[in-house]
């Protein structure tokens, strides 16, 4: 009795050390919209914004010939329609700067936001 | 704030807080310039904020339980295959000793901290009442007269200084106004950083991460992680989250058409990373450029008549492979310039010649000496047989060696010859030992 009460103690144990299912399970992967549904925009009450950003979509829809800000912008600001047109908004924009070296072809002009005006980012972490 | 300043500094990060602690304590009389909500809201790192010039600044930081989060005693560098890591890990106590060798920092915490700092010591300064920190405010340009650095303009509004501190961070677009930076910088030698903050509770974390009292670890990665693209990954410990991230090759992410969050998605998934961070929750999702180290972007030429450039704005950041180090650069390199400043004034001469001694002493320190030393290094790592085909080698022969099949086994040097067979050659790993020797 003693031997059955024992090892029914070491399989509670056990069940206790064993982690629980579900967190076996991988971690959610985020989509884009909801990684940067997490970051603290500025100025999101005005309507009105002063783009920090100004893009030449004629120079990426003539003469680029890999359009890459649609790939490399880790806030996918610039997109692609089915068309191949390369379209931009500036109110994902968390500021990195990868756009202002990966376009070669001088048709990213990049300032940083106006504080009063502007989009931009106020990281929480950083 | 009508009289002159003796220095107006443009940027709130390290190396203009750094700048702005040392002027403090000087008595100089100056503007700290910030563009965020406030110091750090703009700043991104990984981040590992090594050696002990924190010490320098605020003498017995570990005792506050604020600003910094964890300390490092415990550090790794993982290479990785698809299914696999194989890691070369170090832990002593040594490095539970202060001052600590390197500190896990989150900015919007760590720069608020240290600005509060600032802010006593301006207050214990002889300007306790016209000395600055100034957030909000964009500086849209430095003054010029005769070429000599006179103030800055933000708006409609001018102020003026003896001198100028630029420490506006990487994207240093006042750096490429007054002519020393290059109009556009090309991707070359850029990486693209990219990050996010998954928090756990803390007891969570520390047992996963075998850490106790404020001991942290950080862990670097080669291989897999960046899925074919130049550059690595990294994992840091935070007070009750980590820090896990990459940084890519720009040119190299342009030309093999990948995104970055996909890639970190990737890096996310891979199994042994995926046993680090489950039950986490994304808390922030962030990007900034970084520099490589490589020297061919830096600016040439740091100083102007009454200007100096310090920090990122420099590009003053190396990865030669053992650490990733910018903050500490940026620390020093303030620190460095705030004494230049320092000096001009008491010779009542801000002319180029005197601004000259800035970039002198940091070529005598040890921020340049390693940036010049180590730059084989930095190619070597951004070399595709050092960032792929050697973490495929090495895990490989990895799991070979681990494994243990009820059949004979071969000796070490035999499984290590056929792994080099599939992933390289001879040829080639003689060819990297010999960079690598004369590299590191």
């Amino acid at each position: 009795m003693s031997t059955v009460n024992s090892s029914l103690l070491k399989l509670n144990q056990l069940q206790e050390i064993n982690p629980k299912k579900e967190q076996l399970i991988t971690m959610k992967l985020l989509t884009l919209p909801e990684q940067l549904g997490l970051v603290s925009y500025r100025n999101q009450a005005k309507s009105e914004i002063k783009p920090h950003i100004v893009v030449d979509t004629d120079i990426c829809n003539s003469v680029c010939p890999h359009k890459c800000t649609t790939y490399v912008c880790p806030a996918k600001c610039y997109t692609m329609d089915e068309q191949g047109q390369v379209h931009f908004q500036v109110e994902d924009c968390i500021e990195c700067g990868t756009c202002m070296y990966a376009c070669d072809q001088g048709a990213v002009s990049w300032e940083f936001p106006d504080p009063e005006i502007g989009r931009g980012v106020t990281w929480n972490y950083g | 704030m009508d009289e002159k300043f003796d220095c107006i500094i443009v940027g709130a990060g390290v190396a203009g807080l750094a700048a702005a602690m040392t002027l403090a304590r000087n008595n100089m009389k100056f503007l700290l310039i910030e563009k965020g909500e406030f110091p750090g809201s703009k700043n991104v790192s990984g981040g590992v904020l090594w050696g002990s010039d924190l010490a320098k600044l605020v003498p017995n930081y570990w005792e506050e339980d604020a600003g910094w989060d964890r300390f490092i005693n415990h550090r790794r560098l993982t290479f990785m295959d698809d299914k696999s890591t194989f890691s070369v890990d170090f832990k002593s106590s040594h490095f539970n000793e202060t001052p600590y060798t390197g500190v896990v920092v989150l900015r919007s915490k760590f720069d608020r901290w240290l600005a509060d700092k600032v802010q006593e010591a301006i207050e214990e300064s002889d300007f306790a009442m016209d000395s600055f920190i100034a957030p909000n405010i964009l500086v849209e340009e430095v003054l010029l007269e005769n070429g000599k650095a006179v103030g800055i303009r933000t708006g409609d509004e001018k102020f003026f200084a003896d001198s100028v501190i630029i420490a506006e961070g990487v994207n240093n677009l006042l750096t490429r106004q007054v002519g020393l930076q290059d109009d556009y910088v090309p991707a070359d030698h850029i990486l693209t950083g990219i990050k996010e903050v998954i928090r756990f509770d803390q007891d969570v974390l520390e047992n996963r991460f075998q850490l106790r009292g404020k001991s942290g670890m950080s862990n670097e990665f080669v291989g897999f992680a960046t899925d074919g693209v130049e550059g690595g990954g990294f994992l840091y410990t935070n007070k009750d989250s980590v820090s896990i991230g990459l940084v890519l090759g720009l040119k190299d992410l342009r030309e093999k058409g990948k995104e970055p969050y996909e890639i970190l998605n990737t890096f996310k998934k891979h199994p042994a990373i995926a046993d680090m961070i489950h039950g986490g929750k994304v808390v922030e999702y962030s990007a900034h450029v970084v520099s490589s180290g490589d020297k061919r972007i830096m600016p040439k030429k740091l100083y102007k008549d009454g200007l100096l450039i310090c920090g990122e704005a420099a590009n003053l950041l190396m990865n030669a492979g053992k650490a990733i180090q910018g903050m500490d650069y940026a620390m020093r390199s303030g620190i460095i310039a705030a004494e230049t400043i320092v000096k001009a004034k008491k010779a009542e001469n801000y002319g180029e010649e005197k601004m000259k001694q800035y970039q002198n002493t940091l070529d005598d320190s040890y921020v340049m000496k390693d940036i010049n030393n180590f730059q084989d290094a930095v190619h070597l790592l951004h070399d595709p047989v050092m960032t792929q085909k050697m973490p495929n080698l090495i895990c490989d022969f990895g799991r070979n060696f681990f494994s243990i099949k009820n059949e004979p086994t071969q000796k070490a040097r035999t499984m290590f010859g056929e792994s080099v067979k599939k992933h390289s050659s001879y040829l080639e790993l003689m060819k990297l030992g010999w960079k690598g020797s004369r590299a590191l």
